[in-house]
């Protein structure tokens, strides 16, 4: 049987059979309810005359397109894609889905899926959407529309104690301190703590969980959770470090 | 550092079947969710092939190293095989789906959290979530690859109303519907008296995260806030089927005896409270 998909923004979200006939519009008495203002109450039909199927506008106060053209009356080929307000029905007659199998959307609590085309296609309607609010993008949170900008890496300077280098950088997201051998920054000696304390990212900053043992942080023991400024000074266990900002930055927070 | 575990699954009060997923090991500190979708039989194959294709990676010693050594990793080595087991998983799922017809467009959500040496590595793809309970406060480690998110994100309004709600749910992220998949990680540092809690949307969409919170503090113990949270998600609807993993972390034994001191010194102050009224 012949059908249309009702569409939005490149998504599936229903599909309709036309029987003997359908009509398309705002109001819930409609087959197709396009719940839109500019959509109107009975916006258009689809019926099938002889071996045809017509698409027929109802005077709606918007118009009704195939391909981009106002029609009133139009004979509708596999394929043909009708605008009615910022929706899109699609007509088939091909008895199979339309392309990829689209998440035919069915109610609350199904979990739908939009593969990458639809995705690509949905993301260019939010971004012309923004464009249209006259927004800036706001700071990238999350990399699902932006890559993640530049970060300020910070560093850990050695002041005394024993350790396998001078300077760590804190490049990874996080970093242990300990005995463990998956430590960056390895503690040496029987008694010292396996894992001591995590350095780990934190937005744009690092923030020091103690795990293990006895740290101190510019003299005061580390209980729980602390966000590193430039310039503390970190005692894990008999190990004094220093955080910095690398390069210039910890210049400029100096000047 | 020690784990206290409570978990569990219900299919919910509308849906048929489960095709919720999940495994928790304590002793391994492997704690993952997945939520299927595609249908019955598909999405119960699409969460119960990722659950085990994880298990079976992790449980192999011998391939540490398997993964592309391409940049330096940005994460601790189990927080990295754990997303290689996720990457992996995807190809299993979708490499069964192209073959079978009927397994045709299964897939299905992921959260996983490996924690090991007080660092919980989290894995995640769709819209199941995990969240970490620290110093009285519930903070999500998960932001669901929802359409719904991806607005926010893109800076259009939350309650933009031009899109349905089931659409906005629409997931652009699952495993097992593409042959590649970008993972979200993350890494947390552990303290005793900390939660981790791992649920599927069946949970998240009845239960607002005010009583996910309150859970907690009310029954601190883990299958308690479990049973409580699966309850009360049936109370509100139960449209989905709803998983919950809840994880304590304790701390060594003299730990222990501190706090459980500490709260029956509580204890005893309301009891106080109340002989005074």
């Amino acid at each position: 049987m012949p059908k249309l998909t009702l569409q939005f923004e490149g998504i599936v979200l229903k599909e309709y059979p036309v029987g003997p006939g359908v009509t398309i519009g705002r109001l819930p008495d409609n087959k197709v309810v396009i719940d839109n203002p500019a959509v109107s109450g009975h916006h258009a039909r689809v019926f099938v005359e002889g071996n045809s199927v017509i698409l027929e506008d109802l005077q709606s106060t918007n118009g009704t397109f195939v391909y981009g053209r106002p029609v009133t009356r139009h004979v509708l080929h596999h394929g043909d894609e009708v605008l009615v307000g910022k929706h899109q029905l699609v007509f088939d007659v091909s008895g199979e889905p339309l392309a990829a199998p689209g998440p035919a959307i069915q109610g609350l609590g199904d979990t739908v899926y939009l593969d990458t085309k639809q995705h690509r296609a949905l993301r260019a309607g939010i971004e012309s959407a923004r464009a249209e609010a006259n927004r800036p993008a706001p700071s990238p949170r999350r990399a699902v529309t932006a890559p993640p900008a530049s970060r300020r890496v910070g560093l850990l300077r050695v002041l005394s104690g024993r350790s396998e280098h001078a300077e760590y950088e804190l490049e990874k997201h996080t970093a242990l301190i300990g005995r463990s051998a998956t430590a960056q920054v390895r503690l040496q000696g029987w008694f010292k703590p396996y894992v001591a304390v995590a350095i780990a990212r934190s937005g744009d900053g690092y923030v020091a969980t103690l795990l293990g043992g006895k740290t101190l942080v510019n003299g005061q023991p580390l209980t729980a959770r602390y966000q590193l400024q430039d310039g503390d000074v970190l005692n894990v266990s008999g190990l004094s470090m220093q955080f910095r900002w690398k390069d210039g930055v910890a210049a400029e927070s100096a000047a | 550092m020690q784990l206290r575990v409570g978990a569990g699954t219900d299919t919910g009060r509308v849906r048929r079947l489960n095709e919720d997923a999940y495994v928790s090991r304590a002793e391994q500190g492997l704690f993952v969710v997945c939520d299927g979708m595609g249908g019955a039989p598909a999405g119960e194959v699409a969460s119960q092939m990722a659950i085990e294709a994880i298990i079976g990676q992790l449980d192999e010693h011998g391939h540490e190293s398997a993964s592309p050594a391409s940049e330096a990793p940005a994460y601790l080595p189990h927080t990295e095989r754990l997303a290689n087991a996720v990457r992996r998983s995807n190809e299993f799922i979708y490499g069964q789906a192209q073959k079978n017809p009927r397994q045709a467009g299964m897939g299905t959500t992921i959260v996983g959290a490996w924690i090991r040496e007080h660092i919980a590595g989290v894995a995640h793809v769709g819209d199941s979530r995990a969240y970490l309970w620290h110093d009285d406060r519930l903070e999500p480690l998960t932001r669901d690859h929802s359409l719904a998110e991806a607005r926010i994100a893109a800076g259009l309004d939350e309650d933009d109303r031009s899109l349905p709600v089931e659409q906005l749910n629409a997931l652009v992220r699952v495993l097992g519907r593409e042959p590649d998949v970008d993972v979200d990680l993350k890494e947390v540092a552990l303290q005793p008296g900390d939660y981790v809690l791992l649920c599927s949307d069946g949970l998240t969409r009845m239960v607002p995260e005010t009583e996910l919170a309150q859970a907690i503090t009310q029954f601190q113990e883990p299958q308690r806030i479990c049973d409580h949270l699966i309850a009360a998600a049936n109370r509100n609807g139960g449209a989905d089927n709803i998983t919950v993993v809840v994880v304590k972390v304790t701390g060594s034994w003299w730990h222990r005896l501190l706090e459980r001191w500490k709260r029956s010194a509580r204890r005893g102050d309301d009891a106080e409270a109340y002989a005074a009224v």
